[in-house]
């Protein structure tokens, strides 16, 4: 009981942790395809803090506020649903298709607290987030099903499992590898994809009211989502790992790839990226479940 | 159990009675009439939990016996007909106060069609069955024409659609009297059970069309969305949750009742081994979820939002109950309990917003959370459930579908499922968003919470979906119970959840909701350790330096989806109700074109008919009689 319990609690801090580092190595990334030197490695650590410290914190009303707590709620709730090597706590409460309902609830605390800010900004954010959401998850539904009947069975811990020695879903399931890793790139909102956030049009969208603390809950609810996003693409794909240290090497490397990708593309129209979504790789996808199907 | 079940079916009706000549007292006795009538069948129904009575004979026709039945899954139906028309009438005394006149046929015919839909499901002939059923059709129609002008003519819509469907159910249940000269359930199954496999499509397939009109399964959907919008708000919950139900359970008691999978299997094709007729329903199901998410995410009106909505999530219900594996119909009847739960608390947290600022139309309203909190909580949970988000019960009953069309290999009906309830997330944050957030418009500055009698339905319900989601083993002793008297294999639960059984993995939402519970807190907690927020006016905002004032509308609500409305233009131009617009109009033409043959206007013609006729009589005058 007492290991469970330090288990819950060193899950959040490792998984913030791993997420942390991640948006500080972007930052370095960016800065050398750039042709820059870039900022401190530690720079997104030193604005969580300075933003927790500030003194005036301002709020437009209680569901403002709520947002953001409710969102890192879901993101830890959900980080629990997610193996990593050694460890899943919750393998008996939920499955492969409740975790991905389960994800949605952090999100739906976000749009929430963005709706309340009274800013039409925000309000059109959370359109396009839910509109680019309902676009990447057609493909997702698919390759989730395609992988759940390749290995015969819904629970997650089982699929990794599955995988070990090498027998990575890449391999077995080239397709659907392929589209996991698009629409986990388009999860995670980069370029061209980064149409929810967009600074020129719609000025940060869901976060353009969040100051203070708030924002400061918000960038540490965006390290858990980075963790969140490559971590079941590394668990469904890439078969998980036998210890930390590989998961982790896993997880860089795609998150590296992601980088190379984010920096010299452009941005999509919303209905373009929807469309993006609803052609190639929903084809691709199908074609993946048919294969599935049919061996 | 002293009170028969003709006694339980009787008391709406009495109370209906006694209601319409209380209100013609005072109004408090017309209320406390209906209200203590409608608690009296709820207590009734509660009596028969987890009793099966074979038959009542309660009366004779055309040599076929009249017979009343019960079963654990007539129970299930009774709860949510029972419960739900309680809670509508106590909505209703604060909700529809403006014409005493009108008020005591309303309150009469509420009680009617709650006594019908008893009828229906303790039906254990197709003659009750069909006069409860038309008798709920009628008193429905008069229920909604009470919602103004506009509520006619999607009344008259209703009423035509419900009795064609009503046609096309009369003449398979004649075909069935035809051939086994008794109505009985078990007469009917054992005529199914060594009849041509023609004689059980047919029949199957025209009793299904009087249940999709009701339940709004595509293509005959067309009724639901004007219907379920016009209606006033107390009734709309009843249409969406309880009514199109009763087609759901004809669906089911024609399915395993009469039919059963392996009876179906050996009379016809099969299809990822589901019976034909089972597979083409499961399509339609399909359909109506997908295409109906897409006409919900469009539109403007809050209620028509639901009421499309109301047709995606009872295709989950029939999507369900047509899979034909004990998880699959389990779930099935599941989503209807829950969908009656959480649609009906939508209706009236919507009824709620209406009844305090009087527009249902979404781009007019907005930031209403602060002056009426309890309504938010409420529509809050009611769209977590309708989204299918744990740990709330909407997710669990959608939770068993998926699993139960995953263990079939049925994989694109499950990506259309899932697809549906992705879809729900954008229509139903889009409801809450533009009723309860964004910029609160200036006259409805003054705007208060909801009177308690409103309150009292909103928290019941609420707190419904939140029992029904953690604790699904309390619907499922009914659920499982039910169907192992129709002889389908029961499935594995627990009180909170469902084991792991081959493909499928466990579930247990309580851990769900234990966890973020904890997650929350702690998260809260560590919120409070920072220094403390200052609250500011909503036009206290950033507006790229522009000041924001009240005469501007600085909101986004119209056209909330308009990006994605373009991507799905395609989709939203198809109309069946553009096809049968075509029909009707080309039976008129070919009705005017014979008529005006003989109706021609001119008065020559008409002057040589009576002339005809004339002559016609005299010589049949003339003759005596003996013409012919």
């Amino acid at each position: 009981m007492v290991k469970i319990v330090l288990l819950a609690i060193f899950m959040p801090i490792f998984t913030f942790t791993v997420g942390l580092s991640f948006m500080m190595i972007k930052r370095k990334i960016v800065a050398r395809i750039q042709r820059r030197y870039g900022p401190p490695i530690i720079q997104p650590l030193y604005d969580i803090l300075k933003l927790l410290s500030k003194k005036d914190n301002i709020s437009h009303g209680v569901i403002f506020s709520l947002g953001p707590i409710i969102a890192i709620a879901g993101s830890i709730l959900t980080i629990f649903f997610i193996p990593i090597p050694g460890l899943h706590l919750m393998t008996g409460s939920g499955d492969l298709i409740a975790l991905l309902y389960i994800m949605a609830i952090g999100s739906l605390g976000m749009a929430l607290g963005a709706g309340d800010a009274a800013n039409p900004n925000a309000s059109i954010g959370i359109s396009r987030a839910l509109t680019l959401m309902f676009g990447y998850d057609l493909p997702l539904v698919i390759i989730v099903i395609a992988v759940i009947l390749h290995y015969h069975t819904t629970d997650l811990s089982a699929i990794v499992a599955a995988q070990s020695n090498g027998h990575w879903a890449l391999w077995s399931l080239p397709l659907s590898a392929i589209v996991g890793f698009v629409v986990t790139y388009g999860a995670m909102g980069e370029h061209p994809f980064d149409i929810v956030t967009a600074p020129h049009e719609v000025a940060t969208g869901p976060m353009v009211e969040y100051g203070g603390k708030h924002l400061a809950f918000l960038m540490i609810n965006h390290a858990f989502h980075i963790y969140i996003e490559i971590a079941l693409f590394v668990d469904l794909f890439l078969g998980g790992a036998s210890n930390i240290v590989i998961f982790y090497i896993k997880m860089f490397a795609v998150f590296f790839i992601m980088m190379m990708f984010d920096e010299v593309l452009p941005r999509f129209k919303i209905d373009d990226a929807v469309r993006f979504y609803w052609k190639w790789p929903t084809v691709v996808a199908l074609i993946s479940l048919i294969i599935v199907l049919v061996k | 159990m002293n009170i028969s079940l003709e006694l339980l079916l009787a008391t709406p009706f009495i109370g209906g009675l006694l209601t319409f000549i209380g209100g013609k007292v005072h109004r408090w006795v017309r209320f406390t009439v209906a209200f203590v009538f409608s608690f009296l069948t709820l207590v009734e129904a509660f009596l028969y939990y987890n009793s099966t009575i074979k038959g009542v004979e309660w009366g004779s026709l055309f040599g076929s016996k009249l017979i009343l039945q019960t079963n654990s899954i007539t129970w299930l139906f009774m709860f949510i007909v029972t419960g739900i028309s309680l809670l509508i009438i106590l909505f209703s005394i604060s909700d529809m106060e403006e014409d005493h006149q009108k008020l005591d046929s309303y309150y009469m015919q509420l009680l009617f069609v709650e006594g019908a839909m008893l009828g229906i499901v303790l039906a254990g002939d197709l003659i009750t069955f069909f006069m409860f059923w038309e008798i709920m059709s009628w008193t429905s129609y008069f229920l909604i024409v009470h919602g103004g002008k506009k509520s006619v003519a999607a009344g008259y819509k209703y009423i035509i659609m419900s009795i064609l469907g009503a046609y096309a159910m009369f003449i398979a249940i004649a075909m069935i009297f035809a051939r086994a000269h008794s109505l009985v359930y078990a007469d009917v199954a054992v005529l199914f059970s060594h009849s041509s496999a023609t004689f059980v499509i047919w029949t199957t397939a025209l009793l299904c069309i009087g249940f999709f009109v009701k339940a709004a399964v595509m293509p005959l959907h067309t009724w639901l969305p004007d219907a379920h919008s016009e209606a006033p708000s107390p009734v709309s919950p009843l249409l969406s949750g309880v009514l199109i139900k009763m087609g759901a359970y004809g669906l089911f008691v024609v399915l395993y009742g009469f039919l059963s999978v392996n009876i179906a299997k050996n009379l016809m094709p099969s299809v990822f081994s589901t019976p034909i007729l089972l597979y083409i329903i499961q399509w339609l199901a399909a359909l109506s979820i997908v295409l109906a998410t897409f006409l919900a995410i469009v539109q403007e009106d809050a209620k028509r939002l639901l009421a499309y909505s109301s047709v995606s999530q009872i295709g989950y219900v029939v999507l369900g109950i047509a899979t034909g594996t004990s998880l699959g119909i389990a779930g099935g009847l599941f989503h209807a309990l829950n969908h009656a739960i959480f649609k009906s608390l939508l209706f009236l947290a919507v009824g709620a917003v209406i009844y305090r600022t009087g527009t249902r139309n979404m781009s007019e309203l907005g930031g209403l959370v602060k002056k009426m909190p309890v309504t938010f909580v409420a529509l809050l949970l009611g769209i977590i459930a309708l989204a299918g988000v744990p740990p709330l019960n909407g997710f669990v009953s959608k939770w068993m579908i998926y699993e139960s069309l995953l263990q079939k290999r049925e994989v694109f009906l499950l990506i259309m499922a899932f697809i549906g309830s992705t879809g729900a997330f954008l229509y139903v944050y889009r409801l809450i968003h533009s009723l309860f957030l964004g910029q609160l418009p200036k006259k409805y500055e003054n705007v208060k919470e909801v009177p308690v009698l409103m309150q009292i339905p909103l928290w019941v319900l609420s707190v419904l979906t939140i029992v029904f989601g953690m604790m699904p083993g309390l619907a499922m002793n009914v659920i499982v119970k039910g169907m192992t008297s129709f002889g389908l294999a029961p499935i594995k639960y627990n009180l909170f959840g469902f084991p792991s059984n081959g493909m499928m993995g466990s579930l247990q939402t309580i851990n769900i909701a234990v966890i973020l519970m904890i997650a929350f807190v702690a998260v809260l907690i560590f919120f409070f350790l920072f220094p403390k927020t200052r609250n500011v006016k909503q036009f206290d905002n950033y507006a790229s330096g522009q000041v924001v004032t009240e005469d501007l509308k600085y909101n986004y609500s119209y056209g909330f989806y308009m990006s994605f409305s373009r991507v799905i233009k395609p989709i939203l131009n198809l109309s069946i109700e553009k096809v049968y617009n075509y029909w009707i109009d080309a039976a008129k033409i070919f009705g005017d074109y014979y008529m005006r043959r003989i109706y021609t206007g001119n008065l020559e013609t008409y002057n040589s008919y009576i002339v005809i006729i004339v002559v016609i009589a005299a010589v049949a005058i003339l003759a005596g009689g003996k013409l012919w």
